[in-house]
């Protein structure tokens, strides 16, 4: 199993110049210490108009500044919205290209369609149509990213014979995946040899049956891109701390707000009645997910806050029913000082990362590096 | 933090407040009902003074029109119309009422007495046409509300989801003003989507203040559905954040 952490920028108000650098720069100094302690990778989602929940609009821009400012972590460009309103797939294909070159390979594509009518309405997309066009993106981009001319006349884009440019560095393209929170997105994903971003923090018992539905079908898919990445991705919250108690006060803090935060966004299926969204999507489960069944200590089920062994028994268990990496929240709304999120990163690595280290990659860090 | 309402609440409620009998109503069957329901985006600026401080605005802010006909209820047929504006209380989606008019006194009665709706007097049409749903509420000799659903089409039941009422009323008990939290159980027989159009929505009948301000049309559903009207669980200091101020009073 693997580890890294992803970014929101949740930025609190009131609304400064200061504080919204604040919060980027934290961020930027979060992954620069997480590549130095061996997290595998580092993604960044894409929203528009989530106030204070999410300032990320421009998250290749960030990722290009993370890419430059470390060595050895992954950067995830995730999801990308694949609806035309928001990305034309020819740019798409273009900075990912570029953005792979630059970080030398190290770039993981993440698609996904957005779940908020806060997005959909403020792009004036007809929420009907997200899943076609996702469908549409994801089949063009690695045909894009691999001839080296491409012509293409399809349902919501065309164009003419072209050579899209730059190619990516990795060969023969980037691994892509999917944001898996509607029900039967894990089947999409597994029919197209996509990896699984799954983007709910808990619950086990509902995981294990999605993951083992996206095993058996993504044996026989026909991937869209050149190659399959099997892969169970999910997200989680993290707050590691030698003290369990003070470790789960400040986790369910962050868990909290965040969960707080989300609450407060409109989303597609409550403002705009479609069979396109069954569920409310990614946002009440997180909210589900995150606030409970606890245990004894105020510990929510599978959640990765309060003292190592603590986070190293939920991880295990996440570890047993499939999923390969797991992904981390590190902070909301600033609510965790800067000092105590990086010094969480640490201990974590220090106490928790090595439990699921193979031989080899333990030998390669005990000889400094990875 | 999210944004809290700014409404001034104590006169806001001056002359609009239904009292509520107690909180111990059981739930009442509502066969049948047709309801037409709009969606469309305000003014965000303004319209957190539409919402009591113990809710947060949703991003982006919005309305609700709801327009119910129940052919079938203990206390004979009778129609309801409200305007409501869309919040959170903590984290549940609820939507504020500003006023309910109804047509019938039995109805108005029952309303409000039970979950404590912010009851007015008006009449109420509900029309079916082939290419569209259209309600008319009239009262004190005026229209104060014409929208409709246009450009019908059919969706499932399941497809849609309406929010739970959070309405404003006067306490028999202690004579305070309380959020009564309001969350019907809906069974679909038949659903429909089209575009909502507001022609008239009266700012001095629905108490708007100017604070409502349509920007952005969003969608409308029209529905049949057995509607059951539930027991009184919750109830909310308006003044206090809902994390705060709310009280289970029953299971």
């Amino acid at each position: 199993m693997k580890f890294g952490i992803f970014y929101e920028i949740s930025v609190p108000r009131p609304w400064s110049r200061e504080v919204e650098k604040r919060v980027f720069d934290n961020g930027i100094e979060q992954v620069m210490l997480a590549d130095e302690l061996g997290f595998d990778q580092v993604w960044s989602v894409e929203h528009h108009f989530l106030e204070e929940y999410s300032h990320c609009s421009a998250p290749e821009i960030f990722l290009s500044f993370c890419a430059a400012k470390t060595k050895r972590i992954r950067v995830g460009h995730g999801i990308v919205i694949c609806v035309p309103e928001f990305n034309n797939p020819i740019k798409v294909a273009e900075r990912t290209a570029t953005l792979d070159i630059l970080s030398g390979g190290r770039l993981e594509v993440g698609t996904g369609r957005s779940a908020t009518w806060t997005e959909l309405g403020g792009f004036r997309v007809n929420p009907d149509e997200t899943k076609k066009t996702w469908d549409e993106w994801v089949h063009v981009i690695p045909q894009m990213w691999t001839n080296e001319r491409f012509e293409y006349s399809g349902r919501a884009f065309s164009m003419p014979s072209r050579a899209i440019i730059p190619k990516p560095f990795q060969n023969p393209h980037p691994p892509m995946w999917v944001a898996v929170t509607s029900p039967g997105t894990e089947i999409d994903a597994a029919e197209r040899g996509l990896g699984s971003l799954g983007l709910t923090f808990g619950g086990f018992g509902d995981q294990e049956k999605k993951i083992a539905n996206y095993r058996r079908i993504i044996k026989n898919c026909n991937p869209v891109g050149k190659f399959v990445n099997e892969k169970v991705s999910t997200v989680n919250f993290l707050y590691c701390h030698e003290d369990d108690a003070q470790g789960t006060k400040t986790g369910r803090r962050l868990t909290g707000t965040f969960n707080f935060l989300a609450a407060q966004l409109l989303s597609a299926r409550e403002a705009y009645p479609t069979k396109s969204y069954p569920s409310l999507g990614l946002l009440p489960t997180l909210r589900a997910d995150a606030a409970g069944p606890a245990d004894d200590m105020g510990a929510p089920e599978g959640i990765a806050i309060g003292n190592p062994a603590r986070i190293v028994r939920e991880m295990k268990k996440w570890e047993a029913i499939g999923v390969d990496r797991v992904n981390f929240l590190l902070n909301s709304l600033e609510t965790v000082p800067q000092a105590e999120v990086l010094a969480s990163l640490r201990l974590f690595a220090k106490e928790v990362m090595p439990h699921f280290q193979d031989r080899t990659e333990m030998q390669t860090a005990a000889a400094g590096g990875r | 933090m999210p944004r809290f309402g700014t409404m001034n609440v104590k006169p806001w409620a001056e002359g609009i407040v239904s009292d509520i009998r107690d909180y111990k109503t059981e739930s009442v069957a509502l066969p049948k009902a047709q309801i037409l329901n709009l969606t469309l985006e305000i003014d965000d600026n303004k319209s957190d003074n539409l919402l009591p401080p113990a809710m947060h605005p949703s991003i982006p802010s919005y309305t609700i029109i709801n327009v119910m006909h129940c052919p079938e209820s203990p206390w004979g047929k009778f129609s309801i119309a409200e305007v409501r504006i869309a919040g959170r209380t903590v984290v549940r989606p609820r939507g504020f009422v500003l006023r309910s008019f109804v047509d019938t006194p039995d109805a108005r009665r029952e309303l409000s007495n039970r979950w404590g709706f912010p009851v007015a007097e008006g009449e109420i049409d509900l029309e079916t046409r082939h290419d569209r749903i259209q309600a008319r509420v009239r009262a004190g000799a005026k229209t104060i509300l014409d929208c409709e659903l246009i450009d019908r089409d059919f969706i499932s039941g399941a497809d849609i989801q309406y929010l739970a009422n959070m309405q404003l009323a006067r306490s028999k008990i202690d004579g305070k003003l309380i959020l009564v939290q309001v969350d019907p159980e809906f069974t679909f027989s038949k659903a429909e989507r089209g575009k909502p159009k507001v022609n008239i929505l009266d700012a001095g009948a629905w108490k708007t203040g100017g604070n409502l301000e349509i920007h952005n049309p969003i969608s409308s559903s029209y529905a049949i559905a057995d509607v059951k009207m539930p027991v009184v669980r919750y109830i909310v200091d308006p003044e206090r954040p809902a994390f705060q101020g709310t009280t289970k009073v029953a299971a």
